[in-house]
């Protein structure tokens, strides 16, 4: 088994004292899924975010599939990891200016220079494995939130990634959209693709990954599969955490 | 249908009757008003009818239109004119076929080598040289090759004036700046008379591009703040999402930025626009003879002296019309595309 990600003791700091990442190590397999947990602002959406390269990081070494980065940010080895790497945001971000298709056609056609025509092809199977293929020529803005995240997850998969980052992908959605998304994150396991998932979905936790990572203030508390974390986490921090996600 | 409207004549009437006549001295005001409105239709109407001589206008039309273009070569700045109007008719009003609604803005753009072939000629027409353009030709042409240089010089300093890199950031704040500081007579006056000293001897451009390149260093300034207003408004997220994608900086800015930018900023960029063709009336008193100063001369004519009042009236129309012909078509550029992104 190949190891995706490895990071050992990433640290960053935004300003000078908070530490949002500190001393972080972590190593995710091929085709596992990794679901990140903790309270808001305990530093999850820079953790991921270090390994497509939307964050630097101050001291620390990650190898993502193979490519080894480090605090200078090598901006070709970012865009390298970039183009094998997929990133679904909260907010969903699509490009409201351009189609459905149009979004999800973009990477393939400009960054791995595939023709037009094969990539709509692509782009459509996509569209279809997520169920709104019908949705193809319309906006974003005239899609459902849930059809949104749907369509960011299709544009994500565009470049074949060999790792999918999610940041809490369900979380601005009405409670009765977030089944579908999950869904298709479900299908997208089953198929053996790597991810890495900040949620809060413990449903979707306990049935897909296979290791629960819980941070807390920046430093990693506890890393136990889904099984041992919801029954019978070791950490006192993570017992309260999930008790509270609970009472909600 | 007939009912509805009827019902809303007597509401519309009923609050006429309230604001209006709600006391004695409102009622006193709305019939003074009432009156000083009459008196003036009642004289501009007797003026337009019996007194205004409107021969200056009608005997001088080809004048208006080409300037001093050579008569029997008038049918090629009056081609482009009517082709120009035919396309404006048929963006507003010609058929949905997708094909050619897609490649309507290259047709608009090749209206302007078309113009320019026909007004220079050569290749099989006879050559004319740019001192004999002049009339609403000159004009609408300074406004079009205006317009389309400044565009892309105006995103291209908006970008500068975002550019990390300090010194090309601040050279290109000192322009947008200092451009927006100076009159544009100013900015005329030195692409009229500066620029030949600064040029080497044996290179002339001539003076309807001197013009040209001096509206284009001025609206280029406010073309990019309007941009650069587009661009601020922008979400990080959207630079953030793109670049998970492995776009690099230019495709960013080619496919995300600035189709968003441009979209945010159209009804500022109209407004420029229509600006631009008003502000070209600016040229009549540096020496070219566009419309404005078709009508100058023509009031220089010992034949025609006095009636001034006649051709400004129908100076005003003619820039009312076209201003007006442009407002019509960007509002329809506008609607197009928040059909096709819906309300984006
Ligand atoms: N761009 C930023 N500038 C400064 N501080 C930041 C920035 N982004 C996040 N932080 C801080 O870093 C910490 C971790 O944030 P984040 O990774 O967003 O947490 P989470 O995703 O778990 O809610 C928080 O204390 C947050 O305030
Ligand atoms: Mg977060």
């Amino acid at each position: 088994m190949e190891p995706i990600v490895v990071a050992k003791n990433l640290t960053k700091s935004y300003t000078k004292g908070l530490r949002a990442l500190d001393n972080v190590s972590l190593t995710v397999n091929q085709g596992k899924v990794l679901v990140v947990m903790g309270p808001s602002g305990s530093g999850k959406s820079t953790l991921i975010r270090t390994f497509n390269g939307l964050e630097t990081f101050d001291k620390g070494e990650l190898s993502i599939l193979g490519i080894k980065v480090d605090s200078t940010h090598d901006e070709r080895k970012i865009q390298k990891i970039r183009r094998r790497v997929g990133m679904v945001f909260q907010q969903f971000n699509l490009f409201p200016h351009l189609s459905i298709l149009e979004n999800i056609t973009l990477a393939p056609v400009h960054v791995q220079k595939r023709r037009q025509i094969e990539a709509e092809e692509y782009g459509m199977y996509l569209l279809s494995q997520m169920g709104i293929d019908s949705h193809a020529k319309k906006y974003p803005s005239q899609l459902s939130g849930g059809e949104q995240q749907r369509v960011a997850i299709a544009r994500a998969l565009a470049l074949k990634p060999k790792l999918l980052l999610f940041d809490e992908p369900t979380s601005a959605l009405d409670p009765e959209r977030i089944t579908e998304v999950l869904d298709a994150m479900r299908r997208l396991a089953e198929q053996g693709m790597t991810m890495i998932v900040v949620t809060h979905e413990i449903g979707f936790a306990k049935d897909v990954s296979d290791q629960v990572l819980f941070m807390d203030s920046g430093k990693v508390i506890e890393k136990s599969p889904p099984n041992i974390f919801f029954s019978n986490a070791r950490h006192e921090r993570s017992r309260k955490f999930l008790n509270q996600l609970d009472k909600h | 249908m007939l009912k509805i409207y009827i019902s809303s004549i007597k509401v519309f009437l009923k609050t006429l009757k309230k604001k209006l006549f709600s006391n004695l001295f409102n009622t006193i005001i709305t019939l003074l008003i009432i009156l000083f409105i009459s008196v003036a239709c009642f004289n501009t109407f007797e003026w337009l009818i019996s007194q205004a001589n409107w021969k200056v206008v009608i005997s001088n039309l080809p004048l208006y239109a080409f300037g001093s273009y050579p008569p029997n070569e008038q049918w090629r700045p009056a081609t482009w004119i009517i082709s120009l109007l035919l396309l404006s008719i048929f963006t507003l009003c010609g058929p949905e076929w997708k094909w050619l609604r897609k490649n309507l803005l290259i047709i608009w753009v090749g209206t302007i080598p078309l113009g320019l072939y026909l007004l220079y000629g050569g290749f099989g027409l006879s050559p004319i040289m740019s001192r004999h353009w002049g009339g609403l030709t000159l004009t609408i042409l300074l406004t079009v090759c205006s317009s389309l240089l400044s565009l892309p010089f105006g995103i291209v300093l908006a970008l500068c004036r975002q550019s990390s890199l300090p010194l090309i950031q601040k050279l290109s704040s000192i322009y947008i700046d200092a451009m927006r500081a100076i009159p544009l007579i100013a900015v005329l006056f030195f692409g009229q008379l500066l620029i030949p000293l600064f040029l080497p001897v044996g290179i002339e451009i001539d003076r309807v591009w001197r013009a040209i390149f001096a509206f284009t260093l001025f609206v280029s300034a406010y073309i990019a703040e309007d941009i650069r207003g587009g661009l601020q408004s922008i979400p990080n997220t959207q630079i953030e999402a793109a670049n998970s994608l492995g776009l690099n900086q230019y495709q960013i800015i080619q496919f995300i930025l600035i189709p968003q930018a441009l979209r945010i900023a159209l009804p500022a960029l109209t407004n420029q626009s229509i600006g631009l063709f008003q502000n070209t009336s600016l040229m009549a008193i540096l020496g070219l003879v566009e419309l404005l100063g078709v009508g100058r001369s023509i009031l220089a004519n010992p034949e025609f002296i006095g009636q001034y009042i006649e051709v400004y009236v129908w100076l005003a129309c003619v820039y009312w019309m076209v201003c007006t012909i442009m407002a019509i078509l960007a509002r329809h550029l506008e609607q197009r595309m928040t059909i096709n992104q819906a309300n984006f």
